[in-house]
């Protein structure tokens, strides 16, 4: 091209017009490393990296081979974790209402398959050569795993580990007993080992340049160590243990395991032949489904649960099932997710993707407070009192706000709108202080709905537009206040779900519950603290930087117990507040203040031209923040929002501390005082950390999948 | 301040026009500095105003006073017969009459290119959404880019962008159209084409007030130009008359190092 314009001679036919429906030249395949070459230039490519590399693999493998030790070890109580699966998801949930838990667990089901398959951004996939290769390395990480744990030990009958003089075998001259008595110096020496073998190599100025025989011998050298490093943990301790060869044999399934993983693998590597072919993708979630299924289908085929309690008796015999088996529910649910995914996918390629959007995010937040209030609960209606109050009051707050509403949303309503919204705050107002000197009885619904009435007919005029609009506006007042009544009837309903403790439900079940109600009372708190903070009007400034500072500097364990021993003092004599909504608003006004604080970050963010673009083009106050000053902001939080998120949803375990039993305590306390398993602590507390890291891992990788998509940092 | 014979010819003529931005003795100071000293000029309808200074001169502070972005402390500015007061009425209703274009665009890069037209006529306006997006196809056909609707301003180049901005503005059907430095920020090759929507915009008869250093469109468009320097008018006239036979000498010094 350039040759063409700076020579017309050169350019003989007319240059050919970029239509953009010319083949985009191929990218060349980047050339693939052997394995040697990979290392060579990542891990060994000088004496340095040779040695980090050396000294942090050990470690590494030190601290793996520790808590596989820990984990695997006979002393391992396992059966306690497995027996008491239920009890730590839900705790005292009663057995014969079961099916509501799997009721909700199925809604999530449905809801994640339709987001999935409807709004997730599909991208690629995962490539087959990925597939393969993740195969395959998880295979080698178990069989190392298999490995690299010491053998098990030799137990008599009454399964004692059988022990032996240290002194002997350390001085019978057998290699392992002086390996186990010198390991230290041992180490030590392979260490100075490779550190000299790299410096040799790169004082001869062979190290990169002598081809690959200098990283080879170093290679070798370094897998010497590691070698080492697993033969010694054959004869450490005072334990007799197995001989390697019986310790080998008794990980058969792992061994198993790992050979199905390598093996189908290199199956798919070679199956697929060449390069090209190894690059086709498939969908992210097939890959998660055919994981899961294979999950399940393993409940099928083999007892994993022959371990319970059956009406409080302790089962431990292989081939006798136990009450709650949940291969069956399970399988359900995965039918029920891959349905709806599948669905989700058609709904979007009928172009409904768009509408169904905003009803689909809605549903997830109204989802939780169904589901706990309607489906886990199941509240005793009593329906003289809701045909006689609670209906007739919901119809006339969706009529009569409908009414003001649509009054209010007419594009001139001028200076009549805002004297009917300003009469609407006042008697609000009015009300509340009325509940507070007894002056006349109201139910407290009636005062809220009031509020947001007034609420809403100070924001309407920012919303105004045609009929459309009008009647849209009048549609989601109606149906906002069908759903609030609706849930206040719940909440005031009690429960015929009958249980042991005063507790509806615990473990992890209620660790779920209150962080999510956490969130949804904490975030909007925190946006609009934040926007108070940043506040033009004096007050909110202060008030917000006030509210923010007081959290920000006390314990949220103050907060906590606060929230659940002191704060039932200062309310009046009919009103109590259960332990689990005390926790929840306490976790939630905490929360608040720091979401708070990382919002405030992202309105900095937001550029002054913004601001005056909104304001050029004749925008509200309430309109610019909602449609763009908030969007932009949200944008740029989300990595430390989703910080906090985490953070909040591991700081539920103090939920232990205040008396109410989540999944920790369950583990903690509950476990470790059951007559079979006297004492047997760790097992839960791993398992519980186990399942703890899962959420919090997922919910980091889904921020960074949605960072990337919204493109934080780009701009 | 002078009046040359050329710029009385040319007030007559104008007198007959209504007044659209009247500026009666603006002060402005921003702390102990005086941003704007005593301006005083009119501004009649369909007339396009170019206003050239060094900078730092108070140009762009001016036109950002004249939509409120900026607050003056003394003196009187009525737009179309409504003075700017601390009243939030008076400014809303004077925002929806005057477009304004931005150096830096200030599009909102988490909207498409047709939400950023349709989002003011829809909520500002109160139009219906199927009126505003029609709106905002056409005004994306007069400035060019119809083809670019669905993109996210990010995927545009900076002309591209500013001929939105442009038709973000005329989408509120303003009767003024301020522009601030608008071809500034932009790579030599696109100041043409957003130049020619310019012109288009002024032939088609709207009220613009143009800070710019683009010596060319103010000789071709402009009906007056005004030299500011340090807050004050210094000088006032039609485009020949002041790129040809300037009477200040600080018109002349500014002349000299720019042409």
């Amino acid at each position: 091209m350039t040759a063409t314009m700076g020579d017309p001679a050169a350019g003989a036919g007319p240059v050919e017009p970029w239509d953009g429906e010319r083949e985009p030249a191929q990218k060349p395949e980047e050339p693939s490393l052997s394995a040697g070459e990979w290392l060579g230039r990542n891990l060994f490519s000088s004496p340095v990296n040779s040695l980090l590399t050396v000294v942090f693999s050990l470690l590494v493998l030190l601290a793996v081979r520790g808590l596989l030790n820990f984990t695997f070890s006979e002393e391992r109580t396992w059966r306690a974790v497995k027996t008491n699966m239920r009890f730590l998801f839900t705790h005292a949930y009663p057995q014969d209402q079961y099916a509501r838990i799997w009721v909700c667990v199925g809604a999530i089901a449905v809801l994640s398959g339709l987001s999935v398959g409807l709004l997730a951004r599909v991208g690629r996939g995962i490539s087959m050569k990925k597939l393969s290769m993740n195969l395959m390395a998880t295979g080698g990480v178990i069989a190392l795993g298999i490995v690299l744990r010491e053998p098990s030990a030799i137990v008599d009958d009454e399964g004692v580990a059988l022990h032996r003089d240290v002194s002997a075998v350390a001085g019978g001259g057998s290699f392992a007993g002086w390996l186990d008595a010198n390991a230290f110096t041992v180490l030590a020496v392979l260490v100075l080992a490779n550190v000299a073998l790299a410096l040799w190599f790169h004082l001869q100025g062979t190290y990169l340049r002598g081809g690959p025989e200098p990283r080879t011998a170093h290679g070798a050298l370094v897998l010497v160590s590691v070698g080492v490093l697993i033969v010694q943990q054959y004869a450490t301790g005072e334990v007799v243990r197995e001989s390697f060869a019986d310790a080998m044999s008794d990980r058969a399934w792992w061994w198993l395991a790992a050979a199905v993983l390598v093996g189908g693998g290199a199956a798919l590597w070679l199956g697929l032949g060449d390069a090209r072919r190894r690059n086709t993708f498939v969908p992210a979630m097939y890959v998660f489904f055919v994981g899961s299924g294979l999950m399940v289908l393993s409940a099928w085929v083999y007892p994993w649960g022959h371990y319970g309690f059956l009406e409080g008796e302790f089962i431990n015999e292989p081939g006798r099932t136990v009450a709650m088996t949940t291969k069956l529910p399970w399988t359900v649910m995965l039918v029920l997710l891959v349905a709806t995914y599948e669905l989700g996918r058609v709904l979007r390629a009928a172009g409904a993707g768009p509408k169904l959007r905003v009803p689909l995010n809605l549903l997830w937040v109204l989802t939780p407070f169904v589901l706990y209030w309607a489906v886990l609960r199941d509240p005793d209606l009593d329906w003289d009192h809701v045909l006689s109050t609670d209906l007739p009051m919901a119809v006339f707050f969706a009529a009569f706000g409908g009414v003001v509403v649509w009054f209010l949303a007419h594009p001139r309503i001028g200076e009549a709108g805002r004297v009917m919204a300003a009469v609407l705050v006042a008697v609000a107002a009015l009300n509340w202080v009325a509940a507070y000197f007894g002056w006349y009885p109201m139910l407290q619904k009636a005062r809220i709905s009031f509020l947001l009435l007034a609420v809403v007919a100070l924001l309407a005029h920012n919303f105004a537009g045609d009929r459309s609009q009008r009647l849209k506006l009048v549609a989601a007042w109606v149906a906002t206040m069908a759903v609030f009544h609706w849930l206040v009837t719940l909440v005031n309903s009690p429960s015929t779900v009958d249980t042991p403790t005063d507790a509806l439900i615990g473990g992890f079940g209620i660790t779920l519950i209150v962080a999510v109600f956490t969130l949804l009372l904490a975030f909007p708190m925190g946006v609009l603290l934040a926007l108070a903070r940043t506040s033009k009007l004096p007050i909110f400034r202060v008030l917000s930087t006030a509210y923010i500072e007081v959290f920000r500097g006390v314990p949220l364990i103050t907060v906590l117990f606060f929230f659940t021993l002191i704060f039932n003092l200062f309310l009046p004599d009919n009103m109590t507040l259960v332990d689990i909504a005390g926790a929840t608003i306490g976790f939630a006004l905490f929360s608040a203040a720091y979401l708070a604080e990382n919002v405030r970050g992202g309105l900095q963010a937001v550029r002054r031209g913004q601001y005056e673009a909104s304001d050029a083009v004749g925008f509200t106050t309430v309109q610019r923040t909602l449609f763009i000053v908030l969007p932009q902001a949200l944008r740029v939080s989300i990595p430390p929002l989703v910080g906090q998120v985490i953070a909040t949803f591991k700081e539920t375990s103090l939920l232990a501390i205040v008396g109410i039993f989540d999944f920790l305590r369950i583990a903690d306390k509950v476990i470790s005082a059951q007559s079979e398993f006297l004492g047997v602590k760790r097992e839960g507390l791993l398992f519980v950390s186990f399942i703890y890291w899962i959420f919090a891992y997922n919910m980091s990788k889904h921020s960074q999948r949605l960072e990337k998509r919204l493109g934080v940092g780009e701009r | 301040m002078s009046v040359s014979d050329a710029t009385t010819a040319l007030t007559e003529e104008l007198a007959a026009r209504d007044d659209m931005i009247v500026c009666e003795g603006v002060n402005k100071w921003f702390g102990d500095f005086q941003a704007l000293d005593g301006i005083t000029a009119v501004i009649k309808e369909r007339e396009v105003v170019v206003v050239l200074g060094p900078s730092g001169s108070g140009k762009s502070t001016w036109i950002r006073c004249i939509n409120r972005l900026e607050a003056h402390q003394e003196g009187r500015i009525v737009i179309d017969g409504v003075e700017l007061t601390n009243d939030l009425r008076n400014i809303e209703k004077i925002r929806s009459e005057v477009g304004m274009v931005f150096q830096q665009f200030n599009l909102f890069p988490h909207l498409t290119v047709l939400d950023n037209i349709m989002l003011a006529p829809i909520w500002v306006r109160k139009k219906p959404k199927g009126e505003a997006e029609e709106l905002a196809r056409s005004l994306l056909e007069r400035v060019g880019i119809p083809e670019q609707a669905e993109k996210y301003p990010g995927q545009l180049s900076g002309g591209q962008q500013q001929r939105v901005a442009i038709a973000r503005a005329l989408a509120m059907e303003p009767r003024i159209m301020l522009f601030d430095e608008p071809t500034s920020a932009l790579d030599p090759e696109m100041i043409k084409e957003v130049l020619d929507v310019m012109k288009e915009l002024a032939l088609s008869g709207m009220t613009m007030m143009v800070v710019t250093h683009e010596m060319g469109f103010a000789r071709e468009v402009a009906d007056r130009v005004i030299f500011m320097e340090d807050g004050q008018i210094v000088e006032t006239g039609t485009p020949e008359h002041f790129f040809t036979n300037p009477q200040e000498e600080r018109t002349k010094l500014f002349l000299s190092q720019i042409l």
